[in-house]
């Protein structure tokens, strides 16, 4: 899980909002991309616009005219790949998380542990599938980039290797710091939230709403689960065999009593019942 | 070793008891509420893999695990701790005298994971699909530990449970007698693994959390969220096993054994003692002690919780007076049984945060659902007990012989109170179809999102380069616009049907004027509401998203006379009256339709039906803008159908300013004030 990440070979996104319109290009492309459906008011949505089965990258606006385009954060070490328990995510040595309709069973916990609420579901459906982003596997994987990143007429979300989606955050915040958040000392979120996530943004305001809790720490999140998953071994064998040594010793405890109370009233009858039960 | 009674089977079912010589009425009724449940159950079920979980539950993409989750798996697995717990404190620790509640409390923890199995399957999205853990297995997961665990754990209650069967006269031939003897020899080795794998899940429930520490609220998130998971179901454990025979006692009449279940008593209190300073020294070694003091509602559910749950059922049971009394144990257990219950759903559901304006209450769907398993457990308990021999009440029969005549089955009678039993199923299946929601029925059908109308703002305009030919800055008329540019002010139509700020600035005179002044109107607005010559795009296209029904039936019957009238417009008589084989309704009112329009829903097409605002825009504007960008590029660009021409960015936006600019309800009131700005623009 912790493998150490490959920054030249693993593809990135990286988001500027200051350069974000808003104009829903990226929205318009990949659901052309994905063939998926117009976007309806169900009741599960408070908001048509925002991400949905249909929807896998939406703008989202901040007061003062601030657009932010929310989409899956690919993480380095996903939540959703170590909770999916039949192995339907899946994160690609190229950056991609990748989800597999074939395996997935439905129990919906990877949407219980994205850190960033992403994964959405088919509610609509009797026959329910997860959707989201999947950054163009496909696509990456014939050498082109992401059909949102493709469409941008202002060059506000650029894909490439992480390494270099880096090296030009850096540059950016670096040459003009004060026009980033936080002003002076700028972020760029995803650098090293939970573990690294190959979707980056650097923004003028503060995109800590795009996560559940406005710190989400460095820290793995697949860790916090290993930990008490990795006892599970020595917990099983350790169980086994106190309740294995409990039974020996009682029963070895309650022979020799027996044997004593035989050898004390050797006519008595009343204890023989006792070690039948 | 097995009891040396337990080998014995029963001469005669009880059933003929209970039906024939001495009718229980308390059961009776019991089973005609659970029969009832059952019906209403049966109805739900078919609505719910008909439709779906959107139809059905009140599921969300934020509140993914609801109801089903919490109660049926989380509390369902947690109420079942009873089965490992008694079977280790007689198999593993020699405490014979509890020997009496082994099959009760095996039997429910059977029937309890059955109920988790079941209630699973209408959780998943695809519940066909329950078995790829065991041949797709992703070990990282710690809800593929709780699935293995949970399904070998089945099978172990299975085997533990089958000498039960076994023993009755049905089975009495030698195959079975000799799987018997198999099975009753592995008895401790079952038991073993059984504990084993009840602790590994039962703890393994609560690793489920541990993932999110961003959405659990910190009174209730813990790194030894397992063990505590573990520790309160044994607590919940041996009180269930309490609440279960002193229900089972007042349902079949036996009288309650005070001293045995003082015991488990006096064990739960430990045990809950235990839970109480885990979770209270964890939240203290950690900080977080203080938070349950800050007054917010959840600080309180806490505090409640953890009293009712679990202070004060440990405090009442430490004292022999309260666990020596029928009525003690039972409020005690009951306490212990919803309060541990309330802290799965508190992790599950109540705590785990959520968006405020996304709120989760079950629909009555999936409480029926959940209600149905349980019935169903609590049925199939109720046939174990009549049939075999579950509960030990001390009295030892011979062994009968096997005889082949008697297992033949009775020819099948309907008995009264099978009767009563059918009615009641049926009288409640009825009620649940007609209290089914329309949704459940149908399938699920989109909200409507109406369409508010557009309004008139002044701005500034300066001119940029194609594609997008212009800037506008809407309410800051003076400070932010650049000294050097050369600023136009105009007004601009913002187009914002759905009232979510992600607006469209269009210019009406700008576009009026390039498409040739007043002859163009007819270009876009290519029908009029009846007796109108000013309708705007919303009065028709009503719905942000979906098609509107314009044809209004009951208005037109109405006018046209009544029952006499149909033949007005239904004209053909050989064919059945619906909307295509009846007039058009420019056939009556020549007016809507406006010659020489690019829309093509004209007279033809022209039916009563409007497709949603925002495809009836795109449809309208992008069309010509790439037409635009094919025929004339050096003037408009050659990206002209380009998604931010329209959607762009707006400078200085202040909200406040426009503050008038809010939602607004919907529909005709303002017909007014959108002619008035029809008239207006068009001038």
């Amino acid at each position: 899980m912790s493998a150490k990440v490959d920054n030249k070979h693993t593809f990135a996104i990286l988001t500027d909002t200051t350069k974000c319109t808003g104009c829903e290009a990226c929205v318009h492309a990949c659901k052309q991309t994905y063939g998926l459906e117009r976007d309806r008011a169900w009741r599960w949505k408070q908001n048509v616009d925002d991400l949905s089965s249909t929807r896998f990258t939406t703008i989202t606006t901040r007061p003062g005219s601030h657009h932010v385009r929310r989409q899956c954060r690919h993480c380095l070490e996903p939540a959703c790949v170590s909770a999916c328990l039949v192995g339907a995510l899946q994160k690609t040595p190229e950056g991609p998380v990748i989800y597999d309709e074939k395996r997935c069973m439905g129990c919906r916990y990877c949407m219980m542990a994205c850190p960033y609420g992403i994964p959405r579901y088919k509610w609509e459906s009797a026959v329910p599938v997860v959707r989201k982003c999947i950054m163009c596997h496909d696509r990456i994987k014939e050498g082109k980039q992401p059909a949102c990143t493709e469409a941008c007429p202002y060059g506000a979300t650029i894909f490439g290797t992480r390494e270099e989606m880096l090296t030009e955050a850096h540059r950016r915040i670096e040459a003009e710091p004060d026009k980033y958040y936080p002003h002076g000392s700028p972020k760029i979120y995803g650098e090293h939230d939970v573990g690294g996530t190959s979707v980056l943004y650097i923004s003028d305001v503060n995109l800590d709403f795009l996560g559940w809790k406005p710190e989400l720490g460095d820290e793995p999140v697949p860790a916090l689960t290993w930990g008490a998953l990795r006892k599970v071994p020595p917990v099983a064998l350790g169980v086994a065999a106190l309740m294995s040594g409990v039974y020996w010793m009682i029963g070895r405890r309650m022979h020799l009593q027996e044997l004593q109370e035989d050898v004390e009233q050797v006519p008595g009858d009343g204890t023989s019942n006792a070690s039948e039960s | 070793m097995l009891n040396k009674c337990q080998v014995m089977a029963l001469q005669m079912p009880r059933r003929v008891d209970v039906h024939t010589n001495s009718p229980n009425l308390a059961l009776e009724r019991v089973k005609n509420v659970l029969w009832a449940v059952m019906g209403v159950w049966a109805v739900v079920t078919v609505a719910r893999f008909a439709n779906g979980l959107g139809a059905t539950s009140a599921l969300t993409d934020a509140v993914p695990w609801g109801f089903w989750i919490a109660f049926d798996v989380m509390a369902g697995v947690a109420l079942a701790a009873g089965g490992f717990v008694i079977a280790a404190a007689v198999y593993i620790f020699g405490l014979n005298r509890y020997h009496q509640f082994t099959r009760p409390a095996i039997l429910t923890a059977l029937l309890g994971y059955l109920a988790v199995a079941v209630g699973l399957l209408y959780d998943l999205g695809l519940p066909w699909h329950i078995w790829h853990p065991m041949i797709m297995p992703q070990h990282h997961s710690v809800l593929f530990e709780v699935a293995m665990c949970v399904m070998l754990y089945l099978t172990v209650l299975s085997l533990e449970f089958s000498p039960a069967i076994l023993e009755h006269p049905l089975f009495h031939r030698p195959f079975f007698q000799k799987l018997l003897h198999v099975i009753k020899k592995v008895t401790i080795p079952l038991v073993i693994a059984g504990i084993m794998l009840s602790c590994l899940h039962q703890s393994s429930l609560g690793s489920l959390f541990l993932i999110q520490p961003f959405r659990l609220h910190p009174l209730w998130y813990s790194p030894i969220m397992w063990i505590l998971y573990l520790v309160s179901a044994i607590g919940l454990g041996l009180m269930m096993v309490t609440l279960e025979s002193l229900l089972s006692a007042w349902l079949f009449g036996h009288p309650v054994r005070t001293d045995l279940l003082a015991g488990l008593g006096k064990m739960a209190s430990f045990v809950l003692s235990v839970y109480v300073l885990l979770r209270v020294g964890d939240l203290w070694y950690r900080d977080k002690l203080l938070q349950a003091l800050d007054g917010s509602w959840l600080a309180g559910l806490f505090l409640f919780e953890i009293l009712f749950s679990a202070v004060v059922p440990a405090t009442l049971l430490a004292f022999p007076r309260v666990r020596h009394s029928i009525a003690g144990l039972a409020t005690c257990s009951t306490m212990v049984v919803l309060g541990i219950i309330g802290y799965r759903f508190d992790t599950c559901i109540i705590a785990f945060a959520r968006p405020k304006d996304m709120p989760y209450f079950p629909t009555w769907i999936e409480l029926a659902v959940s209600a149905g398993v349980v019935a169903g457990a609590v049925l199939v308990f109720i046939f174990f007990n009549e049939n075999l021999r579950i509960i030990d009440h001390g009295e030892t029969t011979a062994p009968s012989e096997y005889d082949a005549a008697k297992a033949k089955r009775a020819p099948y009678t309907f008995t009264p109170a099978m009767r009563r039993h059918s009615l009641c199923f049926v009288v409640a299946a009825a009620a649940a179809i007609g209290l089914l929601p329309r949704e459940a029925i149908y399938g699920p059908e989109p909200r409507p999102t109406p369409v508010a109308h557009s309004r008139q703002v002044e701005a500034l305009a300066i001119d940029r380069e194609p594609p997008l030919r212009r800037a506008f800055h809407l309410s800051s008329m003076s400070g932010s616009v650049p000294a050097s540019a050369d600023a136009d002010p105009v007004v601009v139509t913002m187009i914002d049907g759905n009232r979510n700020w992600r607006f469209v600035a269009f210019t009406h005179d700008a576009h009026a004027q390039a498409l040739g002044g007043r002859e163009s109107c007819r270009i876009c607005h290519h029908q009029n509401m009846t007796f109108d010559q000013n309708t705007a795009c919303y009065q028709c296209h009503r719905d942000m998203y979906e098609i509107t029904d314009t044809f209004d039936h009951l208005l037109h019957v109405e006018k046209l006379g009544e029952n006499g009238s149909c033949a007005v417009c239904h004209r053909t008589e050989d064919r059945a009256k619906s909307r295509e084989s009846s007039l058009a309704c420019w056939q009556c009112h020549g007016d809507m339709v406006v010659e020489g329009s690019m829309i093509q829903s004209t007279e033809a097409g022209l039916t009563g039906f409007a497709p949603g605002y925002m495809d009836a825009m795109h449809g309208l504007c992008i069309r010509c803008h790439e037409n635009l960008s094919e025929t004339q590029p050096e003037v408009y660009g050659t990206e002209f159908g380009r998604c931010d021409v329209c959607h762009r960015e707006f400078k200085d936006t202040d909200h406040r300013r426009l503050a008038p600019y809010v939602p607004m309800p919907p529909g005709h009131v303002m017909l007014s004030n959108a002619e008035k700005t029809a008239t207006q623009g068009s001038e």
